[in-house]
């Protein structure tokens, strides 16, 4: 490997120390106390911490953002891989019009479907419900398309190795082409996680119920609960979005890995 | 061991021509059947309709008398090796040679076990636990054979499976796949476009062409009664010299027929011979180890001769090439039908 280049090295930390200062400042200032903080000094507390968790419900609001955008990526991952497949390596009647209709999703934005889908879930009773949270956010156009361009790129001489070693349709796709297509649907996982979790509109819309609450609900009404005397309680709402960040970042260190290693090679010559 | 019969079997694509034009092969349980053709013939194709991988526009697929048309891959009982080998890239080499078995609920012991005796065979032990990614072209071609070997299964197609390798590591592969044959007695469908391979390897040749057999037949009737021209220029080298009857001495009865002569049957002089013999300019040499392939000019065209590398004196241009009139064999003109004229007259 050629030794790097110190000025190269150098303006990528500047650049680097650049874009995480805003996040490094929200967490240093979620650990000082309010009054000290107002008043110019500085003191390390957890208070902070300790208040959006218990006052403010913050773990509740937590659990549910993680078990919402978990189960939208997990349940849209596996059916976008699934049609992803079925695009990449079947041909049925239909098909080319039905990757159309995938493709034309994409154009559609996402506000334009909010009432039809509150109107929708309103009619199935599933509002203020984790089902009505989910539900409409598993259909995935653009992951399906994502998907289908990388297992268009796993040689087909794969499958049919597959087909001969006995293997069934479905064994293929799980067997063979996931875990080479792994990089990608991970990558895809996370965008689709981070985009789940930074969902803001449609918890808004379609949860009237504390309870179902996520993060970004929460911490939108800390302003409106928290106004105070002195206007907002900064540090209480740094420590609240430090605990809305950290998950991410923590996800995408462990899967980080993962994300950018060719694994075909050795597969065909 | 499996029969497998074709019956006029057709194929043509989506908004395509036919490529295949009823191809039609009986084919006996443990035989080692080739099939050779240039490129674009349609022999990969046949070996995909005979593997299930894809469907015949029209004809039936029969294995062991039963049809197979509408068998998927999985229910035919047969391994295949892939030109390009389709090794599971994220599987090791132990994985690879065992996932067919685990397909099939084999346990965990025993089919590792069976995938270590396989490596043996094959000299992969060294590599049991690498990854496709890590292994030479060679040694990712022995993991394809062991993969098809483990399944023991009735039938083995293979697609081109040397093409890739150099030419020792061809030589010694071909050997293995011989001797393969010999200790499982499946019967192997066996497709290349390399004449010495097929020559070799084959009980029976099946030659095609633009999407017809044109012959199948065993290796010496292949090649001492070659059906057509085409059959008789792809199979030998270096290839048939033809010529038009009329300009070989000896040969003219034979009327407007072409002639066509191996190189190796053509003995090279420096003085005319006593039988027939045409004379000739030797335009360049190519020595091939024991051997010299003269390229010579002849009133009949170029012609090339298979001789000793001391056949003639160095420096000699001037040469006569004999040939006795039963080796030759005559074509058609027009159809390029191999035929028997009568040279009594």
């Amino acid at each position: 490997m050629k030794p790097d280049n110190p000025l190269v090295t150098g303006l990528a930390l500047v650049a680097g120390l650049i874009f995480l200062s805003p996040a490094l400042y929200s967490i240093w200032m979620s650990f000082q106390a309010a009054d000290a903080f107002y008043a110019g000094k500085l003191k390390f507390t957890l208070d902070n911490y300790a208040l959006a968790i218990g006052q403010y419900h913050f773990a509740r609001y937590l659990l549910n953002s993680i078990i919402v955008s978990g189960l939208v990526t997990v349940i849209g991952i596996t059916l976008s891989t699934m049609a992803a497949y079925a695009f990449a390596r079947y041909e049925f009647p239909g098909g080319n019009f039905l990757f159309g209709a995938v493709i034309a999703t994409l154009m559609i934005p996402s506000h334009i479907s909010l009432i039809p889908n509150y109107l929708t879930l309103a009619k199935v009773d599933l509002l203020d419900t984790y089902a009505g949270l989910i539900l409409p956010a598993i259909s995935n156009g653009f992951a399906a398309f994502f998907l289908r361009q990388y297992i268009r790129g796993i040689p087909r001489a794969l499958d049919e190795a597959a087909y001969m070693d006995g293997a069934r349709p479905w064994q293929v796709l799980w067997r063979v082409i996931v875990p080479i297509a792994k990089p990608a649907i991970l990558s895809m996982g996370l965008y689709v996680f981070i985009t789940e979790w930074n969902n803001y509109i449609w918890p808004l819309v379609a949860v009237g119920k504390e309870d179902l609450y996520t993060l970004q609900i929460g911490l939108a009404r800390l302003y409106r609960l928290n106004p105070g005397e002195g206007g907002i309680d900064w540090p209480l709402v740094m420590a609240a979005s430090t605990i809305t960040i950290l998950p991410v970042l923590i996800g995408f260190v462990l899967i980080e890995r993962h994300l950018v290693r060719g694994i075909t090679m050795g597969a065909v010559k | 061991m499996s029969s497998i019969v074709l019956q006029d079997i057709r194929k043509s694509y989506k908004s395509g021509p036919e490529v295949l034009h009823g191809v039609s092969m009986d084919i006996e349980p443990g035989e080692f059947i080739v099939i050779v053709g240039p490129s674009g013939c349609g022999k990969s194709t046949l070996l995909r309709l005979i593997a299930g991988l894809e469907h015949c526009s029209s004809g039936t697929i029969s294995i062991d008398g039963k049809t197979a048309n509408d068998l998927p891959p999985q229910d035919r009982d047969i391994a295949m090796i892939f030109q390009n080998y389709a090794l599971y890239p994220h599987m090791t080499v132990r994985e690879n040679i065992a996932f067919g078995l685990e397909l099939r609920g084999m346990r965990k012991a025993e089919r590792n076990a069976r995938a270590e005796s396989v490596a043996e065979t094959l000299q992969l032990t060294p590599y049991l636990d690498r990854k496709p990614g890590a292994l030479s072209g060679g040694q990712r071609q022995r993991v394809a054979m062991g993969r098809a070997m483990a399944r023991n299964a009735s039938t083995f197609l293979m697609d081109e499976p040397l093409s890739n390798l150099d030419n020792a590591l061809r030589v010694a592969m071909r050997t293995e796949i011989k001797e393969l044959h010999r200790q499982l007695g499946a019967t192997m469908i066996y497709v290349t476009h390399d004449q010495t391979e097929a020559l070799s390897l084959a009980d029976r040749i099946a030659v095609m062409k633009d999407g017809h057999l044109l012959q199948f037949a065993r290796p010496e009737t292949i090649y001492d009664r070659p059906q057509n021209r085409f059959v008789a220029s792809f199979l030998g080298m270096p290839a048939m010299n033809f010529a038009p009857a009329g300009k070989l001495p000896g040969l003219e009865a034979a009327g407007d027929a072409m002639v066509g002569l191996r190189p190796e049957i053509l003995s090279v002089q420096e003085q005319r011979p006593n039988g027939p013999a045409v004379n000739a300019r030797l335009l360049f040499s190519e020595m091939t180890g024991s051997d010299t392939i003269l390229h010579c000019d002849t009133p009949a065209g170029r012609m090339t001769v298979t001789a000793t590398r001391r056949a003639i004196p160095e420096g000699k241009k001037e040469l006569w090439i004999g040939y006795d009139a039963k080796d030759a064999l005559f074509f058609a003109a027009d159809s390029g039908a191999r035929i028997e004229p009568s040279l009594q007259d």
